[in-house]
């Protein structure tokens, strides 16, 4: 290796550097700008007057201009491994498609029950008998296979009595358009022998013929003399379903729920609003278990922070009503921080000068603070006449300012841009940043440099409790506006993946928090829009955290690489971005 | 005819390293082979094939003209192989007996009979005249006895050829003249002995025949008697090497560290180090030579701050130093290369830029006005890459990304600009190629030179004898001897303290100290 660093002339690296440097810049505003405009695009149809007309689309425009900067620093740090985060979180929506695929093989199921009429129509005379099940022209129903029945009815055979030469029609039919049965009529004679039989019926027979019918799906025999006297029989059930007919409809429900998932969080202002909302606080989570996992802490605390940043600022709202907001919200900010931060110190001072492990301290903390929490609330701030366990609605002085008319996309955005370029400001850029990355790459080395490791340790721990009483903060007063029980909704746990995601990078978090944000909203609209259950979106969700963590296989496989071309550009890019995961 | 032979090997790992590239190797009957090269050439792999304890990706190995397949350990040592490991394979609680039959038991019924394997300890113990006794504890014996548990047990087991991973490199000097002698004698006795090592005076000393490997190829097998050690280091480093360090006359200054009566006790109260007292001076290396394990480690670490001291005290012009941290330490101009550069030195996965500025980052001019100043760490790194010769595209690369001897380049860079008034360089070449170890030393001696003082700790007494000006014996956490390196200092007097068998006069050392 070291005649090929002599032999290379040292210019022509440089400028291949400059040129991959600026391609990649290009790449990367390009992809921002894409996901801007199709973001605008799918929200307002790709009309101008729909989106002048709305309200505020001044400000959706700049939200999701910041989206496309997101996706721009995401490609722009992690370069090639981007390509690696996109393909985990393909692979896992393949995997999940499929487990939906799975889970809706039975969607076919529907033509197989369901209520259904059946009727003899015929122009002649109906025969005087009362032992038989139908009379000419008179309705007769039921429901097949009824769910959760003990003996639910699987076919019938009604019997009528009918002359020689009478013309009759035999209906077998859904009894409304909410039963989607598909089904089958046959007729027998007394001795049970098939007399006739059909599955469907055809589109004049729905349309003009038969009025009782609703879609071709019915069975009919029409215009069928009769040829003897006697008692005959309509028999009837729900046709066999096709394998083809099985695979199909749980193909087309698994798209239909994809979607949903997919396009559901930008099909609306308000649905897009929800994305954003739970964007923030993803972010600001992931941020928090970004700084801390930096420098190699197990810090599980942020769930225990938020709420203990919840609590501080829905407290001082409770107790400020006239106090002007201008005054009122940095007030908030300011105290929901503190509150992290100091409910960060207390883990990171154990761990550093007790020893004590901070996954454990963490865990206990956290139920400590929700807990709390819980008490305060349940016993001090809620009023006396309140039906459920919440505090009252905050006053307006003290709820974020919304920034998009019938959402609660707030101010909150701009504090998140905020938090997050001094979060790449204190990694990247200042001394104690600098001992984070350290401490997190090698402690020992650490502390043979001089680091005071111990106090950057519990400094860490704290600074991310900064970030995490932020998020409390946006959820009690932004989205909220008030304190209820669980108001982290398991959020907090998600900033893990979040973090892990982003490969610690604080850069590239707003991207993956946007993302997991984004499969979460669509989770929920896929869920109401389609026949999926909410199980199957946290499977997903899982299955995206199992291929992060296989993906210590690639990084195996990708060392194959270094040796190959070792004093090449792209292996310093290369082996640069293994430093940062 | 062959004994042990290997074609057209290759050995690719799972992680891409090709670490074997098609090699050609063949041992007679009965020689002693010496199998030499830098870390990293290959030559530990080699043995490992055909150890077992590793499968070729292609190739075949032919044992008595045999091709055989070895799948393990146990089936090498069903074709007579045995291997002694560097770091030792020893149960500590047992007897050297028990070691020995490990697996191999005779049994009364379901007993063990540990009078047989007493007897047939003693019996080999003397037909191969390796000096052990059984009964002893492993834990209780020295390095050196341990050392012949290990070939004794692999004899035990039948081997006919023993492979000897660096095996001295855990012995002094008269312990290496008794393992030689053994060696003979097992050749004597019909056995045959691969030798891996990397110290080329040993080749020269005891092998038949060396075959010698760089960057996982075979460079070629040459008769010891037709070659010498500068040819064999011209082979091994694929260059002209100057073994001779250029170490001028100097005038030693004033003392720079003065150490007084300290003590070490670590947290089960044993003292690793008692009542240590010396100087070390202005233009002057002072190695500490000792069996590794005898105080010098916490020496370093308890001169640099990283361990608190029992009692003492150590002053760096006049200045009291203990008990205040390593960045005290480090503010008093004092650098710190230390011993195992992989847990201390570097941080694996930071850029050579990061590791270099560990000691300064929150000085000007890396740090202005509360931010790190990112063109100045990168300046700082390419100058340092530069001037020490780092082998590395950028100093953005993590530091994992470069040779051993790179980064022992980038430790030394780091501690040699930080214009400290004292080193301590504990184990500076160690596991660091040729070539490194080359440019090291001859930077440790300019520097010196120049008036740094250097307290220089090493297991290799050859490297301490080579730059030292004044050379101290540790044993057991106390200094039993200093002595001006001179012509009349030789490396077995120097054994003999080092294993504690002599102790230098107190007026004596008080002459010296």
């Amino acid at each position: 290796m070291k005649d090929k660093t002599s032999d290379a002339p040292p210019e022509s690296n440089s400028v291949a550097s400059f040129f991959k440097k600026r391609l990649l810049l290009m790449v990367g505003g390009a992809s921002g700008i894409l996901v801007t405009l199709f973001v605008m695009n799918t929200l307002f149809d790709g009309s101008i007057e729909k989106m002048t007309g709305t309200t505020d689309w001044r400000n959706i425009l700049l939200v999701n201009a910041l989206v496309g900067a997101c996706i721009f620093l995401f490609v722009v740090e992690l370069r090639r491994q981007a390509i690696r985060v996109l393909l985990t979180v393909v692979v896992a929506l393949l995997l999940g498609f499929l487990v939906t695929f799975i889970f809706n093989l039975d969607s076919a199921d529907r033509f197989g029950r369901g209520e259904f009429r059946a009727q003899v129509v015929s122009d002649a005379e109906p025969t005087e008998n009362d032992e038989v099940d139908l009379e000419y022209n008179k309705r007769r129903g039921g429901e097949f296979n009824k769910p959760k029945v003990v003996a639910p009815v699987s076919e019938i055979a009604w019997t009528f009595a009918g002359r020689e030469g009478d013309v009759v029609s035999l209906l077998a039919y859904a009894k409304n358009r909410r039963s989607e049965v598909d089904l089958l009529v046959e007729l027998r004679d007394e001795s049970g022998a098939l007399l006739a039989a059909a599955t469907s019926a055809t589109e004049t027979q729905v349309d003009e013929t038969f009025d009782d019918l609703v879609s071709v799906k019915d069975a009919v025999i029409e215009g069928f003399q009769l040829p003897a006297d006697g008692l005959y029989t309509l028999y009837s059930r729900p046709e066999d379903i096709a394998t083809e007919t099985v695979l199909s409809e749980a193909l087309s429900q698994s798209q239909l729920a994809f979607e949903a998932l997919l396009l559901g969080p930008i099909e609306r202002v308000n649905r897009w609003g929800v994305w954003i909302q739970d964007a923030i606080t993803l972010i600001l989570l992931g941020l928090s278990f970004a700084i801390v996992f930096r420098a190699q802490q197990f810090s599980l605390g942020a769930e225990g922070q938020l709420y203990f940043g919840a609590l501080v600022s829905g407290i001082i709202a409770l107790n400020s009503p006239h106090v002007p907001g201008i005054i009122l919200i940095p007030f908030i900010i300011l105290a929901s921080g503190t509150a992290g931060f100091i409910y960060g110190l207390i883990p990171g001072a154990l761990k550093a000068y007790l020893g004590a492990n901070e996954l454990v301290s963490t865990l206990m903390l956290n139920f400590v603070a929700t807990r709390f929490f819980e008490m305060v609330l349940n016993f001090q701030l809620k009023p006396p006449d309140a039906g459920y366990v919440a505090s009252a609605k905050f006053t307006e002085n003290a709820i974020l300012p919304v920034i998009v008319d019938k959402t609660q996309v707030t101010v909150a955005v701009f504090i998140l841009a905020v938090v997050i370029f001094v979060s790449w400001l204190l990694i990247r850029r200042t001394p104690l940043g600098y001992e984070i990355r350290i401490i997190g790459s090698n402690l020992r080395f650490a502390d043979y440099g001089g680091v005071n490791t111990k106090r950057t340790i519990m400094l860490v721990m704290a600074i991310g409790g900064i970030v995490a009483g932020l998020a409390g903060m946006h959820l009690a007063n932004g989205i909220h506006r008030q304190l209820i029980l669980n108001i982290s909704f398991n959020l907090a746990f998600e900033g893990v993946v979040v973090a892990l995601l982003a490969r610690l990078n604080v850069l590239v978090v707003p991207f993956t928090g946007l993302l997991y944000a984004y499969l979460r909203a669509g989770a929920q609209f896929m869920e109401r829009d389609a026949n999926v259950s909410f199980e199957v979106v946290r499977m997903i969700q899982a299955i995206i955290i199992l291929l992060i963590t296989a993906e210590a296989l690639v990084t195996f496989f990708q060392a194959r690489q270094k040796r190959a071309d070792i004093d090449e550009e792209g292996h310093a890019v290369e082996s640069l971005e293994a430093a940062d995961g | 005819m062959p004994i042990v032979e290997t074609r057209s090997i290759h050995k690719i790992y799972p992680n891409g390293v090709h670490a074997n590239d098609d090699i050609d190797f063949a041992v007679e009957p009965g020689e002693i082979h010496a199998l030499v090269g830098e870390n990293g050439a290959g030559k530990s792999t080699l043995m490992k094939l055909i150890y077992g304890l590793e499968h070729a990706t292609s190739g075949q190995i032919f044992i008595r003209d045999q091709e055989v397949q070895i799948g393990n350990p146990q089936d090498a040592i069903e074709q007579g192989i045995g291997m002694v490991h560097q770091n030792f394979m020893l149960v500590d609680s047992f007897t050297v007996a028990q070691n020995i039959i490990l697996n191999r038991e005779t049994k009364q019924g379901m007993q063990i009979d540990f009078q047989q394997a007493v007897a047939d300890t003693k019996s080999l113990s003397k037909e191969y005249g390796l000096a052990v006794n059984p009964d002893a504890r492993i834990e209780d014996i020295p390095v050196g006895m341990r050392q012949r548990v290990e070939i004794l047990k692999a004899l035990y087991r039948g081997a006919e050829i023993l492979i000897l991973d660096e095996p001295t490199a855990v012995l002094t000097p008269s312990e290496t003249q008794d393992l030689f002698a053994a060696i003979r004698n097992l050749v004597e006795g019909g056995k045959t002995v691969i030798f891996i090592t990397h110290k080329l005076k040993e080749v020269i000393e005891i092998s038949d025949r060396v075959t010698v490997m760089r960057d996982a190829r075979k460079i070629g097998t040459v008769k010891t008697a037709q070659t010498s050690e500068r040819e064999l280091a011209r082979m091994m480093v694929g260059r002209e090497v100057f073994m001779q360090v250029d170490r001028p006359e100097v005038a030693r200054g004033g003392s720079v560290l003065h150490v007084a009566d300290l003590t070490y006790a670590d947290s089960s109260g044993h003292q690793l180090l008692k009542q240590v007292s010396f100087n070390v001076y202005e233009n002057e290396i002072l190695g500490i030579a000792g069996v590794e394990g005898n105080g010098q480690t916490e020496l370093a670490e308890v001169l640099t701050g990283l361990r608190p001291p029992t009692t003492g005290e150590a002053y760096i012009n006049d200045e009291q130093i203990l008990g205040r941290g390593p960045r005290s330490v480090r503010e008093h101009q004092v650098a710190h290369i230390p011993e195992d550069r992989l847990t201390n030195g570097v941080a694996l996965w930071s850029s050579i830029d990061d590791n270099l500025i560990i000691d300064r980052y929150y000085r000007e001019p890396f740090t202005r006005r509360g931010l790190l100043d990112i063109n100045a760490i990168v300046e700082n790194g390419a100058k340092l890459i530069g001037e020490f010769n780092i082998i590395a595209p950028d100093g953005a690369i993590p530091v994992n990304a470069l040779s051993g001897g790179n980064m022992q380049k980038v430790v030394v860079a780091r501690e040699l600009s930080s214009s400290p008034k004292l080193l301590i360089a504990a184990q500076p070449t160690r596991g660091v190629d040729i070539g490194a170890i080359e440019f090291i030393h001859q930077e440790l001696v300019d520097q010196r030179t120049r008036g740094l003082a250097i307290l220089l700790i090493s297991a290799d007494l050859q490297e301490v004898m080579k730059l030292s000006d004044r050379i101290m014996v540790m044993y057991e956490g106390e200094i039993v001897g200093v002595f001006p390196n001179d012509e009349s200092l030789t490396e077995e007097r120097i054994g003999y303290y080092m294993l504690g068998a002599e102790r230098q006069p107190p007026q004596e050392m008080e002459r010296y100290i």
